[in-house]
């Protein structure tokens, strides 16, 4: 984006309202970045929304890191450059490079880290921060001629890759990749360097401000993944030459098979969820599957959908079993008439080409497969989200069936409502912005609006846990809401797909009365696309909108609807 | 209006959006109130963009009108 478009973009933007606010912290002057910042989070926003861009003081990045902790920003940008670690690795210090200079040099680099990692680690309890590594060109201190490295630039090098490292494990931390932003532009604008102390090109400034828009602004990362098999997770047509002769390996030239499946591998130990569908007989694909060179466990494909119907039926049972919406699925399939077929039934589903014959394309492929499913930070949940699938459909399964009540009571479940929430617990915003289906009106949070909603002293929360026999589901449900007297209202209210149908959410309203010793629960009710879930369940829970437009419900109402609770709900926290 | 009067009025409205046309040929550090130090960088880069050119660190303290800019760029595209 040249600077001329970002200008014209921001002033097409005046006016619109929703401001939205980022901090940029940097120790040079923040100029062009700013603008470009602006831009490049004006192109992710709708047409209607504005967004402010709030920068510090010049040559006082630690200074500026405090000071957004301070804001109430949506986020924060933190640019490093080497003259922050030293003025003396800048272009406008005198500060001399002699041997003695140098070595002090280092020293001052490890003090300064120290500084900024704890200015850091206390911003990223506030809000998400997108930290972004020095791109700069040292000066040319070393010993060396510029093709050699010198042992200074070695050790800067390892003193930053230490300290990138720890700040890539610190929650709400995003590190920005380094290689992908310094080969998109020259990065050095030496004449505005000292004449402005801006000291990046217009091309790179607009790079950098993309890459941290990108990892600022992630879109929903998608949960499962549908594969086809025969020509896309092996080579070779199964029920023809036989499971034994289908291949994906360097001894048979069919690796990009074999990556495709320690792709997918990778994926599921990262919790997405793994699915087969094929055109093919069942006991083939079973056969084929249970291959022991296979570089995937097989058992991590769940439902795996062998038969000759179209395979936009198979694709619909799969995103039965899993319950979650066609638009978090991604399905990979080697013909194209197979993937215009399901994204005809299915326009939400992502349809990707396995291009086998393509080293270079499969590659690609692989890439697009980490931006489609990569997310900020694991957490314990999405390890347990693969084992938890299987049980949730046979619970769906068995409830349906009519035996509900005495069904869900052989679960031998515990629901487990923490009132006290952990500042630094990433999940329950997760799932708030996450969920679709059970979700009370649809309403996203940034970091910083939930921490402040934490502050407050009328804020009621309760994070909800899961486990019975088959194992535990994790943190799966949030309600967010205030209190009044005897009455509670209720702002935010999400319950994860895979905990459906075990009444959690009927516990949860039971436990909200007891805690609270409410009369009566008021719900901030919006009715969204997606959210026929919750619809159902205040139908049959007789929550209804009064005439002010409240959806309501009181405790003798509810009590008298709700019938006897199938878990334990052990001493809340 | 010629073209590079054209093109230096397009960068003076989007760095000084609330600047009319009309008011373009007296528009100067001293009369436009938006027009302070980072303004100076944003606009003469905005130009350097729009022209390829790149401008001297006497010029940021120099071109500070309107009309020394388009005198500047004149001389420098015509002449230089």
């Amino acid at each position: 984006m040249t600077l001329n478009k970002a200008l014209a973009l921001i002033n097409s933007r005046k006016g619109k309202s929703g401001d939205a606010i980022y901090y940029l912290a940097c120790g040079f002057e923040p100029l062009h970045l700013t603008t470009l910042l602006r831009a490049h989070l004006l192109e992710r926003l709708p047409d209607d929304k504005n967004v402010e861009v709030q920068c510090g003081v010049y040559g006082d990045l630690r200074g500026n890191i405090e000071s957004a902790a301070r804001r109430a920003a949506t986020a924060c940008a933190v640019v490093l450059e080497w003259s922050d670690l030293d003025p003396r690795l800048g272009l406008r210090s005198s500060g001399g490079w002699s041997n003695e200079a140098k070595a002090d040099l280092i020293a001052n680099c490890i003090e300064r880290y120290t500084h900024l990692e704890a200015a850091i680690v206390a911003l990223a309890a506030r809000m998400p921060v997108a930290l972004a590594p020095p791109s700069l060109p040292l000066p040319p201190i070393g010993n060396t001629i510029r093709a050699q490295s010198s042992v200074l630039e070695l050790e800067l090098e390892q003193q930053l890759a230490a300290f990138l490292l720890r700040m890539a494990r610190v929650s709400g931390v995003r590190v920005v990749e380094r290689s992908r932003i310094s080969s998109a532009a020259a990065a050095l604008d030496a004449r505005m360097e000292l004449i402005a102390g801006f000291p990046y090109t217009v091309p790179f400034a607009s790079a950098l401000a993309a890459s941290l828009v990108d990892v600022l602004c992630q879109p929903a990362p998608k949960k499962g993944l549908i594969t086809d098999l025969d020509g896309t997770l092996w080579s070779g047509i199964a029920g023809e030459i036989g499971v034994d002769a289908v291949s994906w390996s360097q001894e048979h030239h069919t690796q990009t098979h074999g990556l495709y499946q320690q792709m997918l591998g990778h994926l599921a130990s990262c919790g997405v969820l793994l699915a087969a569908c094929s055109k093919n007989e069942m006991t083939t694909a079973e056969a084929a599957l249970a291959r022991k060179d296979l570089f995937l466990n097989a058992g991590s494909l769940f439902p795996v959908c062998a038969n000759w119907g179209p395979k936009s039926a198979s694709v619909g049972r799969i995103l039965e079993t899993w319950n979650i919406a066609a638009d978090a699925v991604v399905f990979i399939d080697d013909s194209p008439m197979e993937l215009d077929e399901v994204e005809r039934a299915y326009p939400g589903v992502t349809c990707l080409a396995f291009p086998g014959k393509d080293p270079a394309a499969v590659w690609n492929l692989l890439g697009r497969l980490r931006d489609l499913f990569g997310k900020p930070e694991l957490m314990e949940e999405d390890r347990l989200r693969q084992s938890s699938i299987r049980v949730s459909a046979q619970v769906r399964e068995m409830a349906a069936d009519g035996g509900s009540a005495e069904f869900l009571r052989t679960l031998e479940g515990t629901v487990t409502l923490a009132w006290q929430v952990d500042k630094a617990d990433k999940r329950p915003l997760e799932l708030i912005n996450k969920t679709n289906q059970f979700n009370l009106n649809g309403l996203r949070m940034g970091e910083s609006e939930w921490q402040r909603l934490l502050e407050r002293n009328d804020t009621i929360v309760a994070v909800v846990s899961y486990q019975d026999k088959f194992g535990p589901l994790g943190k799966i449900a949030v309600l967010v809401g205030s209190q009044a007297g005897r009455k509670v209202k209720v702002s935010h209210w999400v319950m994860s797909c895979r905990a459906f149908s075990r009444r959690v959410e009927h516990h949860m309203l039971d436990s909200l009365f007891r805690h609270c010793d409410a009369e009566e629960i008021a719900f901030a009710f919006a009715k969204t696309e997606k959210n026929q879930p919750l619809r159902e369940f205040f139908a049959a829970a007789g929550i209804r909108s009064s005439d002010d437009g409240a959806w309501r419900i009181s405790r003798k109402d509810f009590l008298s609807s709700c019938g006897v609770l199938p878990h334990a709900t052990p001493d809340e926290a | 209006m010629n073209n590079i009067e054209e093109k230096v009025a397009g960068c003076f409205g989007s760095v000084f959006p609330g600047l009319g046309a009309e008011d373009l040929p007296q528009a100067s550090e001293a009369t436009v109130a938006a027009w302070d130090s980072v303004a100076q960088v944003t606009l003469l880069s905005a130009i350097s963009e729009e022209f390829g050119l790149d401008f001297e660190f006497e010029d940021f303290e120099r071109l500070v009108s309107y009309s020394l800019i388009v005198e500047y760029l004149e001389s420098k595209l015509h002449h230089g």
